[in-house]
């Protein structure tokens, strides 16, 4: 896999998250499409040895964004580093039909970063829509900030509905498409609550190797029997693909 | 972007078992899939996609990767298309270079039927023996825990195939003892190693994270001392693999004795083609061809002893 080495223009602290922003020509074709990224310093260094996966979290044609947790020492290094290395767009992400009808948008923690740019994209194409943002407290609800008009849950209740992104909803079975991106069980709540009638997307986190298709280590479970990659055939999946 | 072009005057090609390699690179097993192929084209001198067993394998529940310091650890589970399938869209692997083909079984039975299935395939110009998966004959126990049932193994398989040269992937234990069962047995060239066996535990959890094989620069020097060991003991080319992240480890691993080199886990991290850009400037600076540099290590006394003789 080949990395690009790009300058990070910008570093906003956002709660509990991080916001880097770079340069970059190649934007996602669709939201949701991920950016293999890692603190400079290959191959000098190899440690931390893998890159990580990201959600576009927002571009603008020139700009790119990404919107993530320290969690580990790769994450830790990214936080702290001037110049980053990334490969993107990668896999597949969230398909826009505008004939649906109004669309919800739900991100659970970290997994808010894809639905900035697919609340964008969905404007630019005449999509109403609905953002639910869920997070375990106040301070990584900090980013709700940069989506205009969310409806916040948190889980101790020290912002917002006390309880799941799924609490402040009546139902989504209205909904004429669902979109969402958070931890495993989050997204097949969603799946349950969404019915069957809407066209209902997850975008799934997975820890990867590769990104590119070749390590197999990204898989989730799919409904019939056995697994699809994340990197390529996702992160973002159709909901009855899935088999959870 | 780089510009890939071919620098003058520095011989990259390599011969192995009577294949002219125009690198002395190949893919190892299992890192390098059809959508990546595009990223490496002129890279290696032959292709070597993900294992095949003789029927679909759906592979290890998640998680299957965890990194570790300058490495990963993987349990994939061997996940695969089958034999039929994986045939059927090899064309796509065919970027103008030998294409070897790597396979497991349950049973030697397998592997032999495997080997005589691609036997009279034209597109295959060897076969590589992924011998660390288990045989549910001997209680699971690898195919290569023991010289024993490396012997029949390949015995077995160079039954099958007669015209195709078979390489026999090895993993660290007991390399030395396998090697020399491999090569009696028939295989013409030796992998040489394996992942490592490995696990990650999650503590906060208190749970395994992933019990699987260790790749990347971690094993590098473990390889190295395999392919040492074993390029010492036998007369079959040896193909190094584990760990090579650097165009200066594919140095090391020919100079330890290896005839060609994998690259697997780096091919992750790093875009293939600087591996063999850097390995071309050492080559170009040593004055050297790749193919002097096989065994050059060979009769030099090492300057550095540990705690046992070498």
């Amino acid at each position: 896999m080949k990395f690009y080495k790009v300058k990070v223009e910008e570093r906003e602290e956002l709660g509990s998250y991080t916001l880097l922003r770079y340069r970059w020509s190649d934007g996602p074709v669709e939201p949701g499409q991920f950016v293999m990224a890692r603190a400079a310093g290959y191959p000098e260094t190899l440690d931390p040895f893998l890159a990580r996966p990201f959600s576009f979290y927002d571009y603008d044609g020139e700009m790119a964004s990404l919107l993530f947790e320290v969690r580990g020492r790769g994450t830790a290094l990214l936080d702290l580093a001037p110049t980053i290395e990334v490969t993107a767009p990668l896999g597949k992400g969230f398909r826009i039909e505008p004939g649906l009808g109004r669309a919800a948008l739900l991100g659970g923690g970290i997994g808010v970063a894809p639905l900035k740019i697919l609340g964008r994209r969905l404007d630019a194409a005449g999509v109403p829509h609905d953002v639910f943002l869920g997070f375990a407290d106040a301070k990584s609800a900090v980013v709700a900030r940069e989506f205009q008009g969310a409806e916040v849950a948190t889980m101790d209740g020290s912002e917002g509905t006390h309880g799941t992104v799924l609490d402040p909803i009546d139902t989504l079975e209205d909904y004429g498409a669902v979109y969402s991106c958070g931890p495993n069980p989050m997204l097949a709540a969603v799946k349950l609550a969404a019915g069957e009638n809407s066209l209902c997307q997850l975008s799934v986190e997975e820890r990867m190797g590769c990104g590119n298709g070749s390590c197999n280590g990204c898989v989730v479970p799919v409904r019939g029997g056995g697994y699809i990659r994340s990197c390529i055939e996702g992160p973002v999946f159709r909901a009855e693909v899935l088999a959870w | 972007m780089v510009v890939r072009e071919q620098k003058t005057g520095v011989d990259l090609a390599v011969e192995l078992c009577g294949l002219m390699l125009r690198t002395p690179l190949i893919p190892a097993s299992g890192t390098l899939s059809r959508e990546a192929l595009g990223e490496v084209e002129g890279v290696y001198g032959a292709m070597l996609p993900k294992t095949a067993t003789p029927v679909a394998r759906a592979g290890n529940p998640p998680p299957r990767v965890a990194e570790t310091p300058a490495g990963m650890v993987n349990s994939i589970g061997l996940q695969n298309p089958g034999v039929e399938v994986f045939l059927r869209d090899l064309d796509a692997f065919d970027l103008g270079v030998p294409i070897f083909i790597s396979v497991a079984g349950d049973t030697v039975a397998e592997f032999a039927s495997l080997c005589e299935r691609l036997a009279d395939d034209e597109r295959i110009c060897a076969v590589e023996l992924n011998l660390s998966c288990p045989n549910v004959e001997c209680g699971g126990l690898a195919f290569c825990a023991g010289p024993a049932s490396v012997e029949e193994v390949v015995a077995a398989c160079r039954a099958a195939v007669s015209d195709k040269p078979i390489l026999a992937k090895l993993t660290n234990g007991g390399v030395v003892e396998n090697a020399r069962a491999a090569e009696a047995a028939g295989a013409d060239a030796l992998t040489v190693i394996n992942t490592l066996p490995a696990l990650t535990v999650d503590a906060r959890m208190r749970k395994v994270l992933v019990k699987g094989g260790l790749s990347g620069p971690a094993i590098k020097p473990v390889a190295l001392r395999a392919v040492y060991d074993v390029s010492g003991v036998v007369r079959v080319p040896v193909v190094g693999s584990g760990g090579v992240t650097s165009g200066t480890d594919v140095a090391e691993f020919m100079l330890a004795g290896a005839t060609a080199v994998q690259v697997g886990t780096a091919s992750f991290v790093r875009d293939p083609y600087e591996i063999l850009d850097e390995f071309t400037v050492y080559l170009k600076e040593s004055t050297l061809s790749a193919k002097e540099l096989t065994g050059a290590l060979r009769g030099v006394r090492p300057v550095l002893t540990g705690g046992e003789d070498i």
